[in-house]
């Protein structure tokens, strides 16, 4: 697609006509190197904010208010910068991305800077090491079995770890960041060749950045980072497909488009299935625009992908089947009953601090209200274009993970995680809204549009942090807390995880708490169980928890008797089991019980962690 | 040297390097460096093989960065499909022969492309400032100082907020425990192996007490630094219920640490 100039031109910076007839554009008072400087400092200040937490200022308001000085340094700089009115190149535009992007990445890395901690990073730590110990992919992975079919991340990392000598926590911060890096820069420069306008497309990545996941789950030591950047390798190489080059790039796009696909396919099984539907959407919209040249080349691309992820389901991962059943199961039962008018089982929009769902709502009420000025853009200019009425069309899917948040059970997870796709259409669209703020008029009016279209994106983006991850109870490091993620992972637990692999071996089938069962699958190459809570809430064992044991297979056990001196702090104190609001700790005498039970033998006991073997009642009974 | 090809053999030379280091068992800081070279080189070669002329810098660099990252994964499912052990050797010779084969096809492009502007208009050949990397202006033209400066500094500053992170989290404070366990020992189908393990930040003086079908058989007092393990073994003959108190002196009440088992000289469960 070739985006008109007169497009362009309608949406360069506001120009003042001078005497002799040429045109001055106003230059920016902020240039692109001291929004780099506080950037910077931004990482700076958050760091120290961390550390403070770490030496136990971390329900300090101080060391919180720290934490979001070092954010504001980082945001807005950026934010002002690209929204202002005044002059900004499309190489100015492309750095403040970056810099934007990698002080990011580093707040996420000074959260956990010398191993991984959260949960789905400990799933591919095990992949990696996996294929680091045996040469060979598809090895089991009992903390998440379908990570195995999608090698992706793991390969690479493998390699980078192999080659380099570098651990695998290195390694994988290498990995993540230069993948989550490449994603955001090529969004940005497909923004940049639909809309012709490299502010535009800046702007549409600060909107992106608004996405809930971006600070820390796309960016993540997980496959989903890596197959995002696949996704966006591929959506460029079609955009360049579609935009009539000459014959000999031709044949190179097309063979970096089937190489991304590929790659996607083998790396995350839901970032794949988005690739598969894009340009289906695309085609359908080409042809409803009369672009028979670009439908006929997304059809292409469509056809490849599904080849590809049908090929890959059916031939090597029939097991995601399994794994994403229920979640669209538990998805479309909500939304049915949204149409049923039945009681949904949703979970409240936030429970966290009063400012923080303010600040949520206030978003969801901003984007909402941006798409449909972004719409009347797309009427207005782009209307014959295929790829911004594709943008429009698939930013309508904003709505739909609104609806998901609110009436379907675990919906603010899903709509979280579908949020990382959502947003790629969405922000693009909003940026559309935004720049029409920013070039409104003259005059005072101007300027008030101007401010409203910053104060929206930065709503966005200080909402994305405040309400993604960390939650508003770890935002800073700090103690151990029951069922808390990072906040579970201390040495002991390390250490025990550590203990049952050197002493009993890998992949026994162990019974554990939230906050062990990551450290137990991970570090420990244990089969961590995580729904039998009963085992451990019953107040003497009695023949139907022998039973449990049996149906369950259950060899080991393992026992945080600080179960019973804190709640939980998100959900539940296991983590697989239905949920459960718990009032109180679990007593500690039901975590004692096994202590009386003659079959039952205590091998490790470091004042915590308690570690039982249940080998005889195993084999044991009927 | 045609500056033209200097690319090719800056790839070629590093993906050889990069062999050689590997096989040698080059120390981990130089493999570092010609490790995420040799990741970068074949993504670098083919994005050159695949790309026109006409892309932005940013975009090529994107696409090389892509073909980098995808390299190792395809290449990956394709050495285990030839059943190859995917182990730095096999790795190290993957990256080197993707780098090697796209510098010869870019080399037989170049000279295809070369002949046919000599037949035609030796000054008219687009290609040529991508290949060198821009024109002999751009090259000429020098940084400005100041925001080259400010770069800089936000490298440093970014990267002293790094450092305090792993700092902060080695200052980090967190509860000593001490380890104790039980378990069955390699080779001695009448012992148990028996286990200490200090990890309270200081040293400790423990007592030891054993104790067979009730009866107490040992009592040890051990001093062990932090970090340091004891082991020992549990002797037992026929059906045993034996256990291990620990005591943290000089409290002798209380027991700190307690494991305890019902063993059997006999096949296990």
């Amino acid at each position: 697609m070739v985006a008109s100039r007169g497009i362009l031109a309608r949406l360069s910076p506001p120009a003042e006509r001078e005497g002799n007839g040429r045109v001055r554009v106003a230059q920016s008072r902020l240039p692109v190197s001291l929004v780099a400087l506080s950037a910077a400092a931004g990482v700076l200040v958050a760091a120290a904010a961390y550390t403070a937490g770490r030496l136990g200022y971390s329900g300090s308001p101080w060391a919180d208010r720290a934490y979001w000085l070092g954010q504001a340094l980082i945001l807005v700089p950026s934010a002002v910068r690209l929204l202002s009115r005044r002059a900004v190149t499309a190489a100015e535009t492309a750095t403040v991305i970056v810099v934007l992007t990698v002080a990011e990445f580093l707040v996420k890395v000074c959260y956990s800077p010398a191993a991984f901690a959260f949960p789905d990073e400990l799933e591919h730590w095990r992949g990696t090491t996996n294929i680091l110990q045996t040469g060979a992919l598809f090895a089991p992975n009992n903390l998440l079995p379908v990570s195995s079919l999608y090698p992706g991340l793991e390969e690479l990392t493998s390699a980078l770890s192999a080659i380099t000598g570098l651990p695998v926590f290195i390694s994988g911060l290498i990995v993540a960041g230069a993948a989550h890096l490449l994603f955001v820069c090529l969004i940005y420069l497909l923004f940049r060749h639909i809309s012709g306008s490299a502010r535009l497309a800046g702007i549409a990545v600060l909107l992106y950045v608004g996405n809930s996941h971006f600070q820390y789950f796309d960016s993540m030591f997980a496959y989903q980072t890596l197959a995002l950047a696949f996704l966006g390798l591929t959506l460029l190489a079609a955009w360049r497909l579609t935009a009539s080059p000459p014959s000999r790039e031709r044949a190179g796009w097309l063979t970096i488009a089937v190489v991304g696909i590929f790659a996607t396919v083998v790396t995350h099984h839901v970032t794949s299935y988005v690739l598969a539907a894009a340009p289906v959407l695309m085609t359908w919209v080409s042809r409803r625009v009369g672009h028979q040249r670009s439908a006929a080349w997304l059809a292409v691309l469509a056809w490849l992908a599904a080849v590809f992820v049908v090929g890959w389901l059916v031939f090597i991962a029939r097991a995601t089947v399994i794994y994403l059943l229920p979640v669209v199961g538990d998805m479309l039962r909500g939304l049915g009953s949204v149409f049923s008018s039945a009681q949904a089982n949703a979970t409240p929009l936030s429970g966290g601090p009063l400012g923080d769902w303010i600040l949520s709502a206030t978003a969801v009420l901003v984007l909402t209200a941006m798409l449909p000025v972004g719409w009347w853009q797309v009427w207005q200019r782009y209307r014959r274009e295929p790829w911004p009425v594709a943008m429009a069309v698939g930013s309508i899917s904003w709505y739909a993970i609104i609806a998901v948040r609110i009436w379907v059970p675990d919906g603010s997870e899903l709509a979280g995680r579908a949020s990382t796709f959502v947003f790629i259409p969405a922000a693009y669209i909003a940026g559309l809204g935004a720049m029409r703020l920013v070039q409104a008029g003259r005059g005072w009016a101007a300027r008030v549009a101007a401010a409203a279209a910053l104060a929206g994106t930065l709503t966005l983006m200080f909402d994305g942090l405040a309400n993604g991850w960390p939650p508003y109870w770890e935002r800073l490091p700090g103690p151990y807390r029951v069922g808390a993620y990072e906040r579970s992972v201390e040495p002991e637990e390390v250490a025990s995880a550590a203990w049952a692999l050197t002493a009993l071996g890998a992949g026994n089938r162990f019974a554990t708490d939230f906050g062990n069962y990551p450290l137990l699958g991970s570090y420990g190459d244990q089969n961590p169980i995580g729904d039998i809570d009963y085992l451990y809430t019953s107040p003497r064992f009695t023949p139907s928890d022998a039973d449990i044991v049996r149906a369950q297979s259950v060899r080991y056990m393992l026992v945080d008797i600080r179960l019973s001196k804190q709640l939980p702090a998100e959900g539940g104190y296991f983590p697989n089991s239905p949920p459960v609001t718990y009032l109180h700790p679990i007593p500690a005498a039901n975590l004692r019980k096994f202590d009386h039970v003659p079959d039952i033998n205590r091998l490790y006991d470091s004042g915590n962690i308690v570690i039982y073997d249940l080998g005889a009642v195993l084999n044991s009974g009927p | 040297m045609d500056r033209s090809h200097a690319d090719l053999v800056i790839t070629a030379g590093l993906a050889v390097l990069a062999g050689a280091a590997a096989s040698a068992g080059a120390p981990t800081a130089v493999m570092v460096v010609l490790g995420i070279g040799l990741l970068a080189a074949p993504g670098y070669v083919w994005a050159k093989v695949l790309l026109g002329p006409v892309v932005t810098s940013l975009e090529r660099v994107a696409v090389v960065a892509g073909l980098s990252l995808a390299g190792p994964v395809l290449g990956g499912l394709v050495l285990q499909s030839g059943g190859f052990s995917l182990h730095r050797a096999t790795w190290v010779s993957l990256l080197v022969m993707l780098t090697l084969v796209g510098d010869a096809v870019l080399l037989r492009r170049r000279a295809d492309q070369s002949n046919r502007a000599d037949q035609h208009d030796r000054d008219d050949r687009p290609d040529r400032a991508v290949w060198t990397g821009g024109s002999a202006t751009a090259r000429r033209r020098r940084l400005p100082i100041w925001p080259v400066a400010a770069f800089a500094a936000a490298v440093l500053i970014a990267a002293g907020g790094v450092v305090l992170a792993r700092y902060g989290a080695t200052l980090q404070r967190y509860p000593g425990f001490t380890q104790l366990w039980l378990t069955p020992s390699r080779g001695h189908a009448s012992a148990e192996e028996l286990g200490l393990s200090n990890h309270q930040g200081t040293v400790m003086r423990y007592r030891l007490v054993l104790d067979r079908n009730g009866h107490t058989t040992a009592t040890l007092d051990l001093t062990l630094a932090d970090g340091q393990t004891w082991l020992g073994q549990m002797p037992f003959t026929g059906r045993s219920a034996i256990s291990a108190r620990l005591y943290r002196l000089p409290d002798l009440v209380h027991p700190y640490r307690h494991v305890f088992a019902t063993v059997s000289t006999g096949p296990g469960p």
